[in-house]
């Protein structure tokens, strides 16, 4: 199981958890408009869990959730220590296949660094 | 293990209550004890959820038990987040099934309305994962996830869940204790305040006062305890495969099941933890009262409903009872005997032998499954 933020133990085993890190892309599983969040919180809050490609889920902040689908493709990025998701239009998708399939020219290249530079930002996380 | 039996139960009207705790929690327990003709139980277990927040008082089993006149009693307190009252059932009906003791009264108890909403949310919230905490969660932010994910999987529609709050704010309109007592409409649900889409203020339980209490007992009575069960799963959220089936509500109901020696298909009339109505139809399926798939479907034929093949919720549920957190798991309970003891006037459901209560702790991390039968 790989969780998010790192832990000591895995939830369901008694074994101690070792550092591991992930791209930051993956898909909405879920997501809400809180409209009275808790006090120190912004009305509306949006709130997703997102599952990363490798299997962690986290919880994101995002800054708009119109037109989000469960299911959506998302980067997930965290800014001083908290996740926000993005939607990731048809180009981003498109740019990421390229990569994944290996099939990338100069241009298609630095596009794909410069993406998952973003992505790999705040890959904070432990798996077991 | 030797039968454990219940001798008497008691509650008090569900709602906004100008009582203090103790005195509400004495109300119900001296009632529970008048019916099983019993002056001084050995033993007293305590469910309160956070009266240390809530009203600013710990150490609450010796609190209780001394505003009770029973301060010689042992008494100690069980938590288990909103399902605490269950959870002290099951440590009461422990007692007596080991043989440490005769006779437990297990009672239940919070008192939260003397504070804002804002503040009960938050107060509640301290149920939820830390981590998720931080992030704004509270206890309807999770539940709208839960039904987003539900309503996305084609499991539920929006007249399916608005359908549940209909169907208990009837029930509980027959319900002279319970906190409300005015029917709702389809279209009142679906037009009502958003809280955390897709969830609606009256898909959400209300805030509420009130207390509950049982009498367990190793004498023989009218109805037996036939079967617990206790299921588990992760605090936080993030950390579960499924958020639209929840596991620890199907670990209780094997275990119930298990131990009762008979299955889903016998049960005459449940009490069903609705603290948000999607949670009920989830909830049906999980305990396997209705085939998967079927829990929605099932409350639109009116199948769920007071004169339907398996009503649910008869008092009202959480939803339209009220849900006084830690008294909740015992007012089914109570309701359940009522129930099976031809008690439940103006909601009788007609010979009723078996009844099921299904309490929720938190967001589904620690459930209960409560199964009673009536004898003779």
């Amino acid at each position: 199981m790989v969780v998010a933020p790192p832990a000591s133990y895995c939830p369901h085993h008694p074994v101690l958890m070792t550092p591991d890190s992930l791209p930051g892309i993956g898909e909405i599983v879920s997501f809400t408009t809180l409209h009275t969040p808790p006090a120190g919180f912004k009305s509306p809050l949006h709130l997703a869990i997102v599952e990363l490609d490798g299997g962690a889920r986290f919880v994101c902040h995002g800054s708009d959730v119109k037109g989000l689908k469960v299911g959506a493709a998302v980067a997930i990025e965290a800014i001083d220590n908290i996740y926000y998701f993005s939607n990731l239009g048809t180009l981003d998708r498109a740019r990421l296949f390229w990569r994944r399939a290996g099939r990338a020219g100069d241009r298609v290249n630095a596009i794909a660094r410069s993406l998952a530079k973003r992505m790999w930002k705040g890959k904070h996380r432990a798996a077991s | 293990m030797p039968d454990v039996f219940v001798a008497g139960v008691g509650m008090t009207r569900v709602g906004r209550r100008s009582e203090p705790l103790p005195d509400l929690m004495a109300d119900a327990a001296h009632a529970a004890l008048a019916e099983a003709g019993l002056e001084v139980p050995d033993a007293i277990v305590v469910a309160t959820m956070n009266p240390e927040e809530f009203i600013g008082d710990g150490n609450f089993a010796s609190n209780v038990a001394t505003q009770m006149g029973f301060a010689d009693v042992p008494t100690l307190r069980v938590e288990t987040a909103t399902s605490s009252g269950a959870a002290a059932f099951y440590a009461g009906f422990a007692q007596v099934a080991a043989g440490l003791r005769h006779t437990v009264l297990v009672v239940g108890g919070e008192k939260m309305t003397h504070l804002t909403t804002p503040r009960v949310s938050e107060l509640i919230g301290r149920s939820i994962d830390p981590y998720e905490r931080a992030y704004g969660a509270t206890m309807p932010a999770l539940a709208g996830l839960v039904t987003r994910a539900l309503m996305t999987r084609g499991a539920a529609n929006a007249r399916e869940i608005a359908q549940v709050a209909v169907k208990n704010h009837a029930n509980a309109a027959r319900n002279p204790l319970a906190h409300f007592q005015d029917a709702v409409t389809v279209e009142q649900v679906l037009e009502s305040r958003m809280v955390a889409d897709p969830l609606r203020l009256l898909h959400c339980c209300p805030i509420s006062d009130g207390a509950a209490a049982v009498v367990v007992s190793a004498e023989p009575a009218r109805v037996r305890v036939a079967g617990i069960g206790h299921g588990t799963d992760t605090l936080a959220m993030r950390h579960r495969r499924e958020l639209t089936s929840f596991g620890a509500t199907r670990m209780a109901a094997r275990e119930a099941y298990g131990m009762a020696r008979f299955g889903p298909e016998r049960i005459d009339v449940a009490e069903v933890h609705d603290a948000f109505t999607p949670f009920e139809l989830i909830s049906l399926e999980d305990l396997g009262l209705v085939p998967p798939g079927k829990a929605g479907r099932a409350t639109l034929d009116g199948e769920t409903a007071l004169d339907g093949r398996l009503p649910i919720n008869p008092s009202g549920g959480l939803k339209a009872r009220g849900h006084p957190l830690a008294a909740t798991g015992l007012a089914q309970i109570v309701e359940c005997v009522w129930q099976l003891t031809g008690r439940a006037h103006g909601r009788q459901v007609a010979g009723a032998r078996r009844a099921l209560a299904h309490s929720i702790g938190g967001l589904a991390t620690n459930n209960w499954v409560t199964l009673l039968e009536a004898r003779g």
